[in-house]
């Protein structure tokens, strides 16, 4: 198990976001076996077959996700999530970036196996040049008889309507998404009803990732039972790994799921810059919780990093050297919830608010050990209380962080200033 | 082959589940939290409202589910057999004090000088189930604008807010104006209007009520009371015929607002803001308040028994020289059931004369089967057809109902002119039941509308909006000249309100006795002035100075709607108690034993008086009436012998 | 008060959706392009073409962070400092940046060419870190030399969009 350059195979070739690039690499070859040789069904079964899990964060199983679809009822709608914005991920903006057209393929398979004829793809606001990018090739694809009426010549119909948004973190909650595409503040919504029995204009409705999407080629060109034998036993395939923070390389890189996270670390990544030492790691994004260089042999396996307490999530590998002030870091992420707190429910709303305060006060060094009870209290009282998750996951890194480096919260109790800064004020900043 | 399934306990649209131990039958679909409501058990609860959709944000009303790894909030799980619910326990606890921990966190605690001091669930919960201290410094607490006019009625403090959505799904679902939305979001999230704004709608008061907290407020009761000053008494809406239900509260004799009291059938707990901010009219000090009886020497004060004797005597006066027909008798929508049934029997039974009225226009072929579609029941037709704008502006909550029908049940609301044609009423598809609603002057049209659209098996049900509170019961219990109690036609050629007067002008009526002319005087206009010139002799029993009470030769004090007791009928028929919520501003006995006296100065002994009796009386003549009781609609029939 | 093409982008929004009011993003965006902020006036027109209550239209702008409630300058900078950003030194960016531009965060330059902010929010260029978007472009591995030359460059452009559109 190694780097496995599937999604990103292609990657590199001059012009591959033009449609004569993209199919002389055999683009849209999958599109078409689908259409022509094969049934919506057949594809789903082939989806499911693959293990290809969901990579927007949740891990959920594709197939199964489809199969929950009420079969008699249309129109129905697939929503392609491109609201990327979970801190230290970018891999769907590089995918948009560097291959479009192959997400643009994808979203047509699933769009012919879930017999949908309109496609939103979503995509934040901030993705602006990414969304003229996917505007042009769609318009590409459809001259090229690929988006649209008849397409291939078959009676499958198709839209994709590119939708930016503008600027709100929770739109990438599948819900939000839906709420925020028809028009209404994008806030989460109560479910049941899920977005597949109820979703988008009250039609049954699937949201899936760039990611996700970009696997179909494939999955349909090369088979389910294929695409099973890349990566590990229940984390089939090849993810795409955001790495950010105090390494040599940072970038993304596509690796076979269940390779070491060593492996990326130190061949891909070039290892902690400076020479220095690694403190910690966080995987999958802003919400996840943080893990230590003892986790490093922890293989890249959806279940297995859950067991050592955290979660791939959506991709990202975030290391921090040993220069680094944890409380600095959790006061950046609890910042970015309460940025993105939508308000909708008592516990998010003001709770990542008083969060914040409280880890500001602690960074600057003015905060009571009283202080810090209060806020691993008001963490307790948001986890598992919250209308949707992006409150309950405000609290999760921030809390990991405090068990495990309990001493480096304390001494900043009273310590008139941050300590680890103190100590490696020199080294802190990146152009020291 | 054996069936080794066991037989499976038969359908009854209930399933079984458990709430702190107490096992329960709840029906299919119903939220935890009200089934809680009905096994006796309190869930706190803030942004859940039992006329509005569950949004579950202020998540107060976490309670535990077996077999569900988080905390659920019970304004928003759905029942199902065997759930097995807990609200007793430490993580609920627990949670509830973090919610309202997070609810003050910016909360002003300005309760001192709140105006829902002593009737807020924030402070009444904290109480019961939040922390005792703020954990937050004061000083870090995010600041809003605080007394904010939305309108000249409705006042906003965005600090006090907590974001429950009320207000928002209240213009959204139940007036559909949406005139206040969210802005911004996280914890810089408003309530707001549109640029700032002010709010246009009528139903604007309903939103303090909505509110949980002390966020939005009336303007007309800012700093005027605390709810433990307040007196309460349980009545109807005197400004129209819709009958809503309302808590009167006054303080220091004085009515310091209209609260509602929800009705289901009637007003949904929605006030319009005409009747809700009417309340001060009642506090008019303008009264009048001693029995007066007028010579050529002058205006004298008298004993109520002396004003009577003195009234007895002329109007049997005037029966004799002139006839009882020379005697006029007209009484007012504001009338209580039992008054209008005891004026009657005095212009009928004690005077003899057939002029008696209520109003001044005339009802020819007047039926109850104007009145048969019930307030209610517009929710089940498919398709309603409302004549004009007048029926909405004379009942105005008639249009959230007409709101809740299309939104919740898919009727087709048809807004029509008066004069419209019929190829356009053909036009209307309506299947099972259409309505029809149409004010008073459209009576004819509304009939011929009926007509057109009653094809096939469609039922059509007509609903006339009437005028003024007790309007439909004056009619019910005969207060007109052509119909006798329960729309059976009277003899002789008696004449309307309009003609009475006219013919007091002309000189053919020689005396009148009016009770309660404040509803139709102003719009009587030279009529009444030309009447009581020519009149011999005027009775009046007046409540505010006035024509009437200037020119009476016998002048009595009457009650206000907000002074006496009795029934009164809306326009669906519905007989509804009013109750006196300040202490009268005259010490002359009710309009009843008024009646009752002159009654008797007039040969008459032994009526009754009380509005008991007086109701019994009623409720012995009119079937229809017995049946309703309290609260329910006369349910009339087409007048049999 | 809009220009007749923003009327038309707005209309060519509502035919691509099932749904009027899903037009509303892009049409906001389209006011913006023509007017570098959304007017109230703007948003009642919006409401106005889309078939929607103008309240409707001011709750959900003030709902994302990227519409302008009050004109900005020429040009605007946005600078990650988010944890990753912040690890590789997007503080010294942030403060480089006000003193180059000679005002704090959230404000704009006395000429009126730029608006900038610092924002927690991670804008998706974590492996370039520390990045800046400026006009919505992505700037990434910035140096103090590479902001000069950048600020230097987009003084120079017009201001062109405020938002994804054309």
């Amino acid at each position: 198990m190694a780097e496995y350059r599937l999604l990103t195979r292609d990657i590199g070739t001059e012009g591959l976001q033009t449609l004569p690039v993209y199919e002389r690499k055999g683009g849209y070859q999958a599109l078409r076996t689908a259409l022509k040789e094969r049934t919506p069904d057949e594809i789903v079964e082939q989806v499911k077959l693959s293990g290809l899990r969901g990579r927007g964060g949740a891990g959920f199983p594709t197939g199964t996700k489809w199969s929950f679809l009420p079969r008699d009822i249309f129109p129905r709608y697939l929503c392609i999530n491109a609201d990327e914005s979970e801190p230290a991920c970018f891999k769907d903006r590089y995918l948009i970036d560097e291959n479009p057209h192959q997400l643009i393929e994808g979203i047509l398979i699933a769009a012919y196996a879930l017999q949908v004829r309109h496609a939103f793809l979503y995509i934040r606001g901030e993705y602006h040049d990414q969304r003229l990018l996917l505007e042009r090739c769609v318009e590409e694809a459809r001259r090229a008889g690929y988006v649209g009426e008849r397409i291939l010549g078959t009676d499958f119909v198709c839209d994709i309507i590119v939708h930016g948004g503008a600027g709100a973190y929770i739109c990438g909650e599948e819900t939000a998404l839906i709420d925020s595409l028809e028009g209404y503040r994008g806030q989460p919504r109560l479910k049941p009803p899920f977005p597949a029995v109820k979703g988008l204009y009250g039609k049954p409705t699937v949201v899936n990732n760039v990611e996700t999407l970009s696997n179909l080629p494939h999955i349909v060109g090369n088979g389910g039972e294929w695409f099973k034998a890349i990566g590990a036993e229940r984390s089939t395939g090849t993810r795409l790994w955001c790495c950010s923070g105090h390494i040599e390389r940072p970038g993304c890189y596509e690796m076979e799921l269940g390779s070491p996270i060593r492996e990326l670390f130190e061949e891909h990544c070039g290892g902690v810059w400076k020479g220095r030492a690694l403190k910690a790691f966080q995987p999958g994004g802003g919400s996840m919780q943080v893990l230590l260089p003892e986790h490093l042999d922890l293989p890249l396996d959806m279940d297995a990093v859950m067991k050592a307490g955290s979660s791939l999530g959506a991709g990202a590998m975030m290391f921090m050297d040993e220069t680094t002030c944890l409380v600095n870091v959790s006061m950046r992420l609890v910042d970015f919830y309460h940025h993105e707190s939508c308000g909708k429910c008592a516990p998010c709303r003001e709770g990542t608010y008083f969060e914040s305060k409280l880890m500001h006060k602690l960074e600057a060094g003015v905060a009571t050990l009283d202080e810090l009870g209060t806020l691993a209290d008001i963490c307790a009282n948001m986890d598992g209380k919250c209308f949707c998750p992006l409150g309950d996951t405000a609290t999760w890194f921030v809390m990991s962080a405090y068990r495990a480096f309990r001493e480096e919260f304390e001494a900043h109790c009273g310590a008139e200033g941050c300590p680890v800064a103190r100590e490696h004020r020199p080294l802190l900043a990146g152009h020291a | 082959m054996t069936d080794a399934t066991p037989p499976s306990p038969p359908d009854d649209g209930r399933v079984e589940i458990t709430i702190d131990g107490r096992v329960h039958r709840a029906p299919k679909g119903q939220l935890v939290l009200d089934a809680a409501t009905d096994v006796g058990v309190h869930i706190p609860i803030y942004c859940a409202h039992p006329k509005m959709d569950p949004v579950a944000v202020c998540r107060m009303c976490l309670v535990q589910v077996e077999k569900m790894p988080k905390l659920q909030p019970a304004c928003a799980t759905y029942v199902s057999e065997g759930m097995v619910v807990h609200t007793q326990t430490g993580p609920v606890a627990t949670a509830r004090e973090g919610v309202l921990e997070f609810l003050l966190l910016n909360h002003p605690l300005d309760c001192p000088v709140c105006d829902r001091g002593g009737e807020c669930d924030l402070q009444d919960f904290t109480v019961r189930y939040g922390p005792e201290t703020s954990r937050m410094p004061i000083t870090d607490k995010v600041h809003f604008d605080k007394a904010v006019p939305l309108s000249d009625r409705i006042e906003l403090d965005q600090e006090r807010c907590i974001l429950c959505w009320r207000c928002v799904r209240y213009y959204d679902e139940i007036t559909g104006e949406k005139e206040i939305v969210l802005q911004e979001r996280g914890v810089r999230t408003s309530v707001a209007t549109f640029d700032g704004r002010p709010l246009r709608s009528a139903f604007q008061g309903n939103l303090p009520e909505v509110c949980p907290v002390g966020a939005l407020t009336h303007r007309q009761y800012r700093f005027v009371a605390r709810p433990w000053d307040l007196q309460r008494a349980r009545s109807i809406c005197p400004e129209c015929s819709y009958g809503c239900n309302i808590n009167i509260d006054s303080r220091e004799y004085e009515v310091r607002r209209f609260a509602s009291r929800d009705n289901p059938l009637v007003d949904d707990m929605w006030l319009c803001d005409r009747g809700r901010y009417s309340a001060p009219r009642w506090n008019r000090t303008e009264r009048v308040r001693r029995a007066a009886v007028r010579t050529a020497g002058g205006e004298q004060e008298v004993t109520i028994e002396h004003a009577l004797r003195e009234a007895g005597r002329r109007l049997r006066e005037v029966r004799d020289q002139h006839g009882a027909n020379a005697i006029g008798v007209l009484g007012s929508v504001e009338c209580t059931n039992e008054e209008a049934w005891l004026l009657q029997r005095v212009a009928r039974d004690a005077l003899g004369t057939s002029h008696l009225d209520h109003q001044l226009e005339a009802f020819p072929g007047l039926s109850p089967e104007e009145h048969a579609l019930g307030i209610a029941e517009i929710e089940d037709c498919s398709a309603v057809v409302v004549l004009g704008s007048r029926p909405e502006q004379q009942a105005p909550v008639l249009t959230l109902r007409l709101h809740k029908a299309q939104r919740k049940r898919g009727t087709a609301v048809h807004r029509l002119p008066s004069e419209v044609d019929d190829a356009t009423v053909r036009g209307i598809t309506g299947q099972r039941l259409v309505g029809v609603i149409a004010d008073e002057s459209d009576r004819a049209r509304a009939a011929h509308v009926a007509q057109l659209l009653g094809a096939g098996n469609t039922e059509v049900r007509r609903l006339t909006v009437t005028r003024g509170v007790n309007g439909r019961g004056c009619k019910d219990v005969g207060l007109l000249p052509n119909l006798l109690p329960g729309y059976r036609p009277a003899p002789g050629a008696g004449r309307c309100g309009t003609e009475i007067l006219e013919a007091t002008s002309a000189g053919q009526i020689r005396a009148l006795l009016i009770m309660g002319s404040h509803p139709w005087a102003a719009g009587a206009g030279v009529a009444l002035t030309g009447a009581l010139n020519a009149a011999d002799l005027v009775v009046a029993i007046e409540t505010v100075p006035g024509p009437v009470s200037h020119a009476a030769t016998v002048l009595i004090p009457g009650h206000t709607h907000v002074e006496k007791a009795g029934s009164v009928t809306n326009l669906e028929g519905r007989v509804q108690r009013i109750r006196a919520a300040l202490p009268p501003a005259t010490a002359a006995p009710s309009e009843l034993r008024v009646l009752a006296i002159l009654a008797a100065e007039l040969g008459c002994e032994s009526w009754p008086a009380e509005t008991i009796a007086v109701h019994r009386e009623i409720a012995a003549a009119l079937p229809a009436y017995a049946a309703a009781g309290n609260g329910g609609r006369a349910g009339w029939l087409v007048p049999t012998q | 008060m809009l220009a007749a093409q923003t009327r038309a982008e707005i209309e060519r929004a509502r035919q691509r959706y099932p749904s009027p009011r899903s037009a509303i993003l892009p049409s906001l965006w389209a006011v913006q392009n023509e007017l570098s902020w959304l007017p109230p006036e703007a948003m009642a027109e919006v409401a106005e073409l889309l078939g929607i209550v103008p309240s409707e239209v001011q709750a959900v702008a003030t709902f994302y962070s990227m519409y302008f409630k009050h004109p900005p300058g020429r040009h605007h900078v946005l600078v990650c400092v988010q944890a990753a950003c912040a690890l590789r030194g997007a503080d010294e960016t942030v403060a480089y940046i006000e003193r180059r531009l000679g005002c704090p965060s959230g404000s704009t330059t006395a000429d009126g060419m730029f608006t900038w902010e610092s924002t927690i929010e991670c804008l998706g260029a974590c492996g370039g870190a520390p990045m800046m978007q400026v006009d919505h472009h992505f700037e990434e591995n910035l140096t103090p030399e590479r902001i000069d030359a950048i600020l230097a460059r987009v003084a120079a452009e017009p201001a062109t969009h405020h938002g994804p559109g054309g």
